[in-house]
């Protein structure tokens, strides 16, 4: 699907994004699925009634709470779209007038640096009003639950919530209470949606596709809201997904979700198109869950070495922050197979795109 | 007071037949035939019409929390013992994790006492095994089993050192009362929110693994052979704990052990279809479809001894928070029975005697209280249930001061629909309710 953005209006290939729109719909899931299949539907009420001026591409959710149920006709649209965004950044005037008049909190609940930045740049080229909400400025460390805080920034009358949350479920919390668009910007241990769409960006930018392609994702898998983001996505558009990491840090029954896991680092290297890697937080070893980040360096570290296993066009992702000498080796993080800044770059298209989507694109807040 | 028409089941004098039930001066005075019309009731006595209905001895629920005294925001005697009017239980045993901790007898007699001023049901407190509930040393179980408990227990805390353990199954041999025992070993489950399992790890929520559950479970059964002690395990969970608890009972240890109707109707996918609603956190945690399947399994072959509620109410604050900051626990006390009609009698688990068993003389039995049957001089404690009403669970009608409950919406069939504390009528569905 091509789409381009001409004066802040968005143009998609009409025929084939309607079709698309037509098959995800056919395969939405009957509610009973909800009950036999493991998984919840991450997202949750369908959107309102489309408008007819509703633009051609459009996500069937309110809310972006996880890559879980989304379908690859959603995917392949927001990713679709990113690219259309993506060129709005290689502007003199970085800015595009699609989210005037529209108000974007992010409420960020736990330190982070580069997706807080990366959502606000995207809103501000999108020309939405923002307002940041960080814990140490909130009333939460007065004592105000998560609900009255909500429930006072919804009196404000925003009209998306971005949420990062150290507890799993938040933004389905706030989905529940608040009438707002909520977009998970990464939630306890369970899903980071906008990082995996960043990742699959950047891999299918490098490499054309997704379908198909060994991508090892390596570290702290229990620990990691990237990795089962990832794995949705993945796993929905057809790529093999091999995990690694020790074997005290990977939940159990993740084979469940379609993918390989190994213990052994050179396993999960041998062949693979990508290599993405995880952060590891030296306080799990306090944890107990390896001996010392030395040994984890020799067991698990991407080295040039290990990484040479890999096919000779690997790419190597990795989400940041990074700890240099404990899960990845400096010649490889700056090497030439590392894409980790251009993931920073795609992730505010990316961010753009989803912003776009879910505000269902008045034409009103698209004219010049 | 008559009873007439219903179907009286009492599997304590293997009676499964209809009759009339006359009730005087708080006891069962007699039970004979159905008779037509009025006649065989004393004059001006009342008469509560049971055809159709099943007439079972007062309910007991041996796991409560009545949170008084200290968390009357939660929950107070007079609330909980409503609730469970409502919900057709007659009797309820109450844990000792109040504020103060029931470690001693002016705890015990102030609940007494309350019960008696306020509350409608027969109140039955739970002692704490160790002072202050901490594990370290016995409490005065004598002074507490002087003033009216009936069985001790550390409550949710695990009687964590198996030398206390050993002491306490020795020293209430002195009562003949049962120490009942939560299973966890903390430093598996840690700081665990939800069972451990394929759910957990889709949600990235923190497991409670099945095994911490067992490794108690087995250390509990060990210790109670050793000494002979009366040993009854609190909401078992697992495959794995049933399992243990039946080899045990062959091999003669002494134990009994109970289970809980969320444990016996959900599993941990609920978690999941609620999107993280708090109402589905409690611990032991909805384990997996294998484990429910167990414990059904425990029901039919008489494994499961008793089933109880382990209501926990908790304030709707308190629960409107992220689900690793809620506390444990949800109420039962207003839904057990038509739980347990619907999933387990109706669906053919468990006969109408075997349900009376599990819900009336078995708890009756492991307390050592005089209650569960209707035989002729018995305490006039009676729930009459009509098995084919159908209702929606609606914990906006609840009697209990929380709605911390995960089946709100549940259309169930087999409801309670009166309730006889000693010949009193302390709840009584009000027709309009039934339709």
């Amino acid at each position: 699907m091509s789409a381009t953005i001409e004066g802040g209006r968005l143009q998609t290939a009409g025929r084939k994004a309607a079709a698309g729109g037509t098959r995800a719909a056919a395969r939405r899931p009957a509610p009973a699925r909800r009950t036999e299949e493991t998984g919840p539907a991450r997202v949750q009420a369908p959107a309102a009634e489309p408008r007819a001026e509703t633009p051609l591409v459009s996500l069937k959710h309110r809310h972006l709470l996880g890559m879980q149920g989304l379908s690859s006709e959603e995917i392949e649209v927001i990713l679709d779209t990113a690219r259309s965004f993506a060129e709005v950044s290689t502007r003199t005037v970085k800015k595009v007038p699609t989210l005037r008049g529209k108000t974007v909190v992010n409420f960020f609940m736990e330190p982070s640096t580069r997706t807080r930045s990366s959502f606000e740049i995207a809103e501000k080229r999108l020309s939405a009003d923002t307002l940041n909400f960080s814990l140490s400025q909130s009333s939460v460390v007065k004592g105000e639950s998560l609900l009255d805080t909500a429930r006072n920034l919804e009196a404000m009358a925003p009209d998306m919530i971005v949420i990062r949350h150290k507890a799993s479920g938040a933004p389905h919390f706030l989905a529940r209470h608040c009438r707002s668009n909520i977009i998970n910007a990464g939630d306890g241990w369970h899903e980071h949606p906008t990082q995996a769409l960043l990742d699959a960006f950047t891999i299918r930018g490098k490499k054309g596709r997704l379908k198909g392609l060994r991508v090892a994702i390596i570290g702290d898998l229990m620990h990691s809201r990237v990795l089962r983001s990832n794995i949705f996505l993945l796993k929905t558009m057809g790529a093999d997904v091999v995990v690694c990491g020790p074997p005290t840090l990977t939940p159990v029954e993740l084979e469940r979700l379609g993918v390989q896991v190994t213990f052994r680092i050179d396993e999960a290297v041998e062949g693979a198109d990508v290599i993405m890697m995880l952060r590891i937080q030296r306080e799990r070893q306090k944890g107990g869950a390896f001996p010392t980040t030395r040994e984890y360096y020799n067991l698990f570290g991407l080295t040039v070495e290990r990484a040479r296993r890999a096919k000779p066009d690997v790419i190597i992702l990795h989400p940041g922050p990074m700890n240099r000498g404990v899960e990845i080796d400096s010649a490889v993080a700056d090497g030439p197979y590392s894409v980790i800044l251009e993931q920073v770059t795609n992730g505010v298209a990316v961010r753009m795109a989803v912003l776009y989507l879910l505000a269902g694109g008045t034409p009103g807040g698209l004219a010049d | 007071m008559l009873i007439r028409g219903g179907r009286v089941i009492d599997p304590a004098t293997k009676t499964d037949a209809v009759m009339d039930l006359l009730i005087t001066d708080g006891r069962i005075a007699e039970r004979r035939p159905p008779e037509k019309g009025r006649g065989g009731a004393p004059a001006g006595a009342r008469v509560l019409d049971a055809a159709g209905l099943w007439v079972c001895p007062g309910l007991v629920d041996m796991h409560v929390h009545l949170r008084e005294p200290g968390q009357e925001h939660k929950e107070t005697i007079e609330s909980g013992t409503r609730a469970a009017a409502a919900g057709g239980f007659t009797s309820i045993a109450c844990m000792p994790n109040t504020d103060p901790w029931n470690d001693s007898l002016s705890v015990t007699e102030y609940i007494v006492a309350e019960a008696r001023r306020k509350g409608v049901v027969n109140v039955h407190p739970i002692g704490s095994v160790s002072k202050g509930g901490r594990g370290e040393e016995l409490a005065e179980i004598g002074d507490m089993v002087h003033s009216g408990t009936v069985a001790v227990s550390d409550d949710g805390r695990p009687v964590g050192n198996s030398y206390l353990l050993r002491m306490a199954l020795e020293y209430t041999k002195i009562f003949g009362i049962p120490v009942i025992d939560h299973c966890e070993d903390r430093t598996l489950s840690a700081t665990g929110v939800m069972h451990e399992g394929y759910v957990s790890t889709v949600l990235g929520l923190e497991g409670i693994p099945a095994a911490s559950e067992e490794i108690a479970v087995a250390r509990d059964l060990a210790v109670a052979a050793m000494t002979k002690g009366r040993l009854h395990l609190a909401h078992l969970s697992t495959r794995g704990s049933l399992e243990k608890v039946r080899r045990a009972k062959e091999d003669g240890v002494v134990v009994t052990c109970e289970a809980t109707p969320h444990h016996l109707v959900l599993t941990d996918q609920a978690v999941a279809d609620a999107d993280y609603d708090p109402n589905t956190k409690m611990n032991p945690p909805l384990r997996g479809e294998d484990d429910r399947q167990a414990l059904l399994e425990g029901l039919r072959d008489g494994t499961i001894d008793a089933i109880a509620s382990d209501h926990a109410p908790h304030h709707a604050d308190e629960k409107l928070v992220e689900f690793d900051d809620a506390p444990f626990g949800v109420i039962g006390l207003e839904t057990t029975v038509p739980l347990i009609m619907d999933r387990c009698v109706r669906a053919g688990v468990l006969t109408p005697a075997r349900f009376v068993e599990l819900l009336s003389l078995g708890p009756a039995r492991i307390l050592g209280i005089k209650k569960g049957t209707l035989e002729v001089g018995a305490d006039a404690d009676v729930t009459v249930i009509d098995p084919g009403l159908v209702r929606k669970v609606d914990v906006s009608q609840f009697q209990s001061k929380s709605r911390n409950c995960p089946f709100h919406g549940f259309s169930l069939s087999g409801w309670p629909v009166a309730t006889v504390v000693g010949g009193r009528v302390v709840h009584e569905l009000q027709p309009a309710a039934t339709r």
